[in-house]
């Protein structure tokens, strides 16, 4: 089941129990903020939750932890609520091979019901802006897709690139904006300033919640997100013509917002507190002028909590940096069995994968740093068997506390490059990065006393099945 | 009134409560913060606003600016 907009996951989530609606009123702060937090903190299986009762607000519809739990992770990619974690990530891993889906473009997009232009640009009068952490700087929109073109291939569609990017509102028609050097929108910008141009942007929120998975997904330059999000929803991703930039841009969304990055341009932005669990900023960053809103009748905003882990962002980008990282691994390794790339977006990444000689784990763990992704991130790598989980930490932990003899199988390498974000880099942006092998030595690497593994029984799984069944039928 | 986090004097009003007379949401002229009137005074008030996030006009102006202005093409 293909979700087109974020109303009708909703509507899902609810008839699922994993949308709990808060009728009572409450204040935009800090209330709106501790209650998804909260939804972190009280285990698996969290609702989705969603306010409309909000002091000083007369209209206000807000949707936060959409994405913030298993259970409704599964749900946007259309599966059982009770999927494993594992099983989310593989089914992943087979929709992608679809790619690509092209789009389907159909212009009755809702949101072209209202807008705002000219000197009526008021991001106030159609948000019910808040703050998220006590040090935030300001109201943000972290939830967003985000859609540029490269300026010097600008009908190129591949290189359309619709990416999820932290924006502060600075007044009611400005936005600060962070282009993480590593992504796409970044070489936009500089392409456009190289020029002494501005680079017009769309940013588009309350969406389907296979584009808010997509928008977060570490993608190849040229690679359309749009044709992507078609593999990952089994249909073809519902596009239309965005007013004011030509831009295509998600049918379904409640609000788009379109403008331009001045050329050129800094201001001071942040702090906000990030995916990494501490905040970042007080930087000079580019600066965005709202031109036009267009959005639905009663539109809902979605925003996402963040701070220290676990939070929605989590979920929301685990299994998406999982996959490339597996994908690109495998496609010159074969070998590697599943990849578990969910800390922090991928800072830490756990590889399972199969032997073909002495040293080849190490191989495959160094190849998982110079992958596109693990140049911006990756900088711990825990290799481990085949017949290990890498999703079971339990098991994680046996392999590295029985397998490694730190002098031979513990590398660290220095001064690579990391996104500026992480808060162990120095300088910013540079870092050391570890590998940890922690799979059984092969010949002709004879260390250790492994040749008598304690292996699960053959009986074993058969075993699960019955143990399962008999419980299931008490 | 000053800005809590960095205590400059010019503080604009950048909207009221479509409910009239509930809250305003304020912003500092010099360092961009803005808050909402009825926030905790840990974020509305200098003497409460934590140290770790104060500004100053030193740290305003040395910030360092990311992505860097590239130069102009030349041709
Ligand atoms: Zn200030």
């Amino acid at each position: 089941m293909a979700y087109d907009d974020l109303r009708s996951f909703l509507e899902t989530l609810d008839k699922q129990g994993q949308l709990l609606h808060i009728g009572e009123e409450l204040s935009p702060e800090p209330d709106l903020a501790a209650a998804a937090n909260a939804a972190g903190r009280i285990g698996d299986g969290a609702p989705a939750l969603y306010f409309d009762n909000v002091r000083g607000f007369t209209d206000a519809r807000i949707a936060m932890n959409v994405h913030g739990s298993w259970r409704n992770h599964a749900l946007a990619l259309g599966l059982p609520a009770a999927t494993s974690v594992k099983d989310q990530v593989e089914e992943f891993a087979r929709r992608w091979d679809a790619f690509p889906v092209a789009p389907e473009r159909r212009e009755d997009a809702p949101w072209r019901g209202n807008s705002l232009t000219g000197t009526d640009v008021d991001l106030f009068a159609v948000l019910p802006l808040f703050r998220l952490n006590d040090g935030d700087g300001g109201f943000y929109l972290d939830k967003a897709a985000v859609v540029s073109r490269d300026p010097e291939d600008p009908d190129n569609f591949g290189k359309q690139n619709v990416g999820t990017y932290r924006i502060q509102v600075i007044g009611r028609d400005r936005l600060a904006f962070q282009p993480v050097p590593m992504h796409d929108v970044a070489q936009h910008l500089r392409k456009a300033e190289e020029r002494d141009e501005d680079l017009p942007i769309a940013i588009t929120l309350g969406n389907d919640p296979v584009m808010s998975i997509v928008a977060g997904m570490p993608m190849a330059y040229d690679r359309s997100e749009y044709e992507m999000a078609g593999a990952l929803r089994g249909a073809p991703a519902p596009i239309a013509t965005a007013p004011h930039t030509g831009f295509d841009v998600p049918w379904g969304s409640e609000v788009v917002i379109e403008g331009v990055i001045e050329g050129r341009k800094r201001q001071l932005e942040g702090p906000f507190g990030e995916f990494t669990g501490h905040y970042s900023g007080g930087r000079r960053m580019p600066v965005i002028r709202v031109e036009r809103i267009s959005y639905r009748d009663d539109p809902v905003f979605e925003s996402l909590y963040l701070g220290m882990p676990w939070t929605e962002v989590d979920y929301l980008v685990g299994p998406n940096t999982c996959v490339p990282l597996l994908k690109q691994l495998r496609a010159e390794f074969p070998e590697v069995r599943a990849v578990n790339a969910m800390y922090t977006h991928g800072l830490a990444v756990i590889i399972s994968t199969a032997k073909r000689y002495g040293g080849f784990a190490k191989a495959v763990g160094l190849r998982a740093l110079t992958t596109p992704h693990g140049l911006g991130y990756v900088s711990q790598v825990i290799v481990v068997d085949e017949d290990v989980d890498p999703f079971d930490l339990p098991q994680v932990m046996w392999a590295m506390s029985a397998k490694v003899n730190p002098a031979d199988d513990v590398v660290v390498i220095p001064n690579l490059s990391v996104v500026e974000l992480a808060p162990a880099a120095s300088p910013a942006g540079i870092t050391s990065k570890m590998l940890t092998d922690a799979t059984t030595p092969v010949a002709p690497d004879n260390r250790g006393n492994f040749s008598t593994p304690a292996k699960d029984l053959p009986e074993t799984e058969e075993w699960v099945g019955r143990l399962k069944s008999l419980l299931a039928a008490r | 009134m000053i800005c809590p986090r960095c205590a400059h004097d010019t503080i604009e009003t950048v909207t009221a409560s479509p409910v009239p007379g509930v809250w305003d949401v304020l912003q500092c002229h010099r360092c961009l913060y803005m808050w909402r009137t009825t926030e905790p005074e840990r974020r509305t008030r200098r003497a409460a606003y934590p140290p770790e996030f104060r500004l100053t006009q030193s740290d305003i102006d040395t910030a360092h600016e990311t992505p860097a202005i590239p130069p102009l093409l030349t041709h």
